[in-house]
């Protein structure tokens, strides 16, 4: 029901290394171990006939480091997450070799006892510390690191393809613009039994206006549908807003089928009532103009700036400017341009681009039918 | 409170008396006739920003008003804290058509609220479980609404009347005992809030020169230094004249300078 992205799993908080607190983790390990007791007792399989006792001491040994070293990260991981990623891996590589050689020492030094003790050698047991503490403590190095380095990376890569799932969503929630749908779709629910046949009217304006918006950003249209769809956002707003809303169009010049990226004047009109009118109980006059200049369109949208304005306008009308500058500079590139004339009490913005026809005689931008409202 | 009830009070005696305040008629519209359906509540009046909202709570004292979060003017959470000054307080319903932090507001602090469109029986529950709204909950809501969080008027209550006083006009708090003294443009008035807060809520605009002072930056004339050595303020509407203590001399000029 709710347009919010939901919120993270509780145990994900960012940090790349697992959690060994946690079961599967441990499973992992014990799984891990015992695969590659296996495969390790196969590769010694020629050199003695021992398998099955060269299996059990490697699958035990193997077993208890990686559960010690699960046990160590899972206590100490909060303490590394702390940590920047190159200190915490350093330490996490630390931990893993200092279990794994204070357990081969362990073990010698039980094999020596044995040795002492029944004055032969354990066949389980190793005896030499040469043979067996510094092979394992490179191996659990050389191990060590490449799964920190997978950890990281995986990490790593699931953050991005999250990163960019928001950035979807984020651009999409923009584009549909839930404060203005949910408000248009109340209003017309409100005109439903008052005023039916402007009810009709106006979901049909509603429909056409997401239908813009969702259409690939890269769409071109002329000029005429720029503008109709100016009108149409105009026309739901005017149901919403009454009185407070005037808008004065000044448009008889411009091409009609001069060709622009959807959705460049929409959100300054936008904007302007956003910024201009809103925020005032007595409402007041947003004024549109376009003409021509040599081989360029000129358009201005002006609204007035209420005096105090207690809330700072929102990010977004500022990212809605910077998004149709950039948009006129790709289809455009050098040719286009958007700047503020902000003062005496008025914010304007003007919209310049050149003129690319479509190469069929022109009529004027004007649309035949009758103007929007009374008010405009 | 013996005061003369409206009309519609004596006519509606055993009935829900609501406000709907909304800056849009058609809004407005929608939810009177949804609430006319009900036979328990009778719509005694509507408003069209949060200081209406405010005048018409004064005369026509409610039991819920439904107050749209955005509004110009005052939005509806800074409406909703100064009606918490009154007497008798209404109880509050916020509806909006889509806010994020406002709901996960709403939400935190179990405050009712409806999404527009409203449903009916959205309403009926709303209606049923309606209840104020203490003044400290609905800060820490503004805060997270990131709503109404700077409020654009200050009211101190005089008898069964809500005064408003533009923060705007308002050229310094001094605190005294436990109360604090807002000296504004046209008087002086009582208002029981810690300078502390005060400060938090609207800086830059105000400096805190004393421990017990808090001045309006556009209203300082000058800093001078009295013949005995005392650095004070004065002001440029009034002639009071307050002291700065050595504790926030530093400070206090630093920030007057900066803004001026």
């Amino acid at each position: 029901m709710n347009a919010r992205v939901p919120a993270p799993r509780a145990d994900d908080d960012g940090f790349f290394l697992p959690d060994f607190c946690q079961a599967p983790a441990v499973l992992a390990i014990v799984l891990i171990a015992a695969l590659l007791g296996f495969v390790l007792a196969l590769a010694r399989l020629s050199a003695a006939g021992e398998f099955w006792i060269e299996l059990a001491r490697t699958t035990a040994f193997l077993l208890w480091a990686g559960l010690l070293c699960a046990g160590a990260w899972c206590r100490l991981r909060p303490w590394f997450a702390r940590k920047p990623a190159r200190t915490a891996i350093a330490w996490a590589l630390g931990t893993m070799v200092g279990v794994v050689a204070l357990l081969s020492v362990a073990v010698c030094l039980f094999g020596r006892w044995w040795l002492t003790r029944f004055g032969a050698p354990s066949a389980i047991f190793p005896h030499q510390w040469a043979g067996f503490v510094l092979p394992n403590v490179l191996i659990a190095t050389i191990v060590g690191a490449l799964a920190l380095r997978y950890f990281y990376v995986s990490q790593q890569w699931r953050r991005s393809v999250e990163l960019e799932a928001r950035a979807r969503i984020h651009a999409l929630q923009a584009r549909i613009r839930p404060h203005f749908l949910f408000n248009s779709m109340n209003t017309i629910a409100a005109l439903t039994r008052t005023q039916p046949a402007r009810a009709e009217e106006a979901i049909e304006d509603l429909a056409d206006l997401f239908r813009v918006s969702l259409s690939d950003a890269r769409t071109q249209i002329t000029l005429r549908e720029e503008l109709e769809v100016a009108r149409i956002y105009q026309r739901i707003e005017q149901l919403r807003m009454g009185e407070r809303l005037r808008v004065e169009w000044d448009v008889a010049g411009v091409p009609a089928r001069a060709i622009v990226p959807s959705l460049v004047l929409q959100p300054l009109l936008e904007n302007a009532i956003g910024h201009g009118i809103e925020p005032s109980p007595a409402g007041g006059t947003v004024t549109v103009r376009g003409w021509c200049e040599g081989d360029s369109i000129v358009f201005e949208v002006a609204n007035p700036l209420p005096a105090a304005v207690a809330a700072p306008p929102r990010k977004g009308n500022r990212m809605a400017l910077d998004n149709v500058r950039e948009r006129l500079e790709l289809a455009f590139p050098g040719r286009s341009g958007l700047d503020v004339l902000d003062g005496d009490g008025r914010f304007c913005v003007r919209l310049r681009f050149p003129y690319v026809g479509d190469g069929r005689s022109e009529p004027t931008a004007e649309p035949e039918q009758e103007p929007v409202a009374r008010a405009s | 409170m013996d005061h003369s009830a409206p009309p519609a009070a004596e006519a509606t005696p055993d009935k829900l008396r609501a406000l709907i305040v909304d800056d849009e008629a058609p809004a407005r519209e929608r939810l009177r006739r949804m609430l006319e359906e009900l036979a328990d509540v009778a719509v005694v009046g509507e408003a069209a920003n949060g200081t209406e909202a405010l005048e018409r709570c004064t005369e026509l004292d409610p039991d819920v008003v439904l107050l749209d979060v955005r509004m110009p003017g005052m939005d509806g959470i800074e409406a909703a804290r100064h009606l918490g000054s009154l007497e008798a307080p209404p109880a509050v319903i916020f509806t909006t058509a889509y806010d994020q932090y406002a709901l996960d507001a709403f939400e935190t602090h179990a405050v009712g609220y409806l999404l527009k469109p409203v449903r009916r029986e959205k309403l009926v529950r709303a209606i049923r479980h309606a209840a104020r709204v203490a003044g400290p909950q609905l800060a820490r809501v503004a805060e997270q609404a990131q709503l109404g969080v700077r409020r654009s008027q200050v009211c101190t209550r005089l008898g069964d009347q809500l005064k408003l006083v533009p923060v705007a006009d308002v050229l310094y708090f001094t605190a005294e005992q436990k109360y604090v003294t807002m000296r504004h443009l046209n008087g002086r008035e009582l208002i029981d809030e810690s300078l502390r807060a005060l400060e938090q809520e609207f800086a830059p605009d105000f400096v805190r020169i004393h421990r017990n002072s808090l001045v309006a930056r556009r209203y300082v004339h000058s800093i001078e230094r009295t013949p005995e050595g005392q650095l004070v303020v004065r002001f440029t509407r009034c002639d009071d004249v307050l002291q700065v203590s050595r504790r926030n001399a530093a400070e206090a000029l630093r920030q007057i300078r900066a803004g001026a």
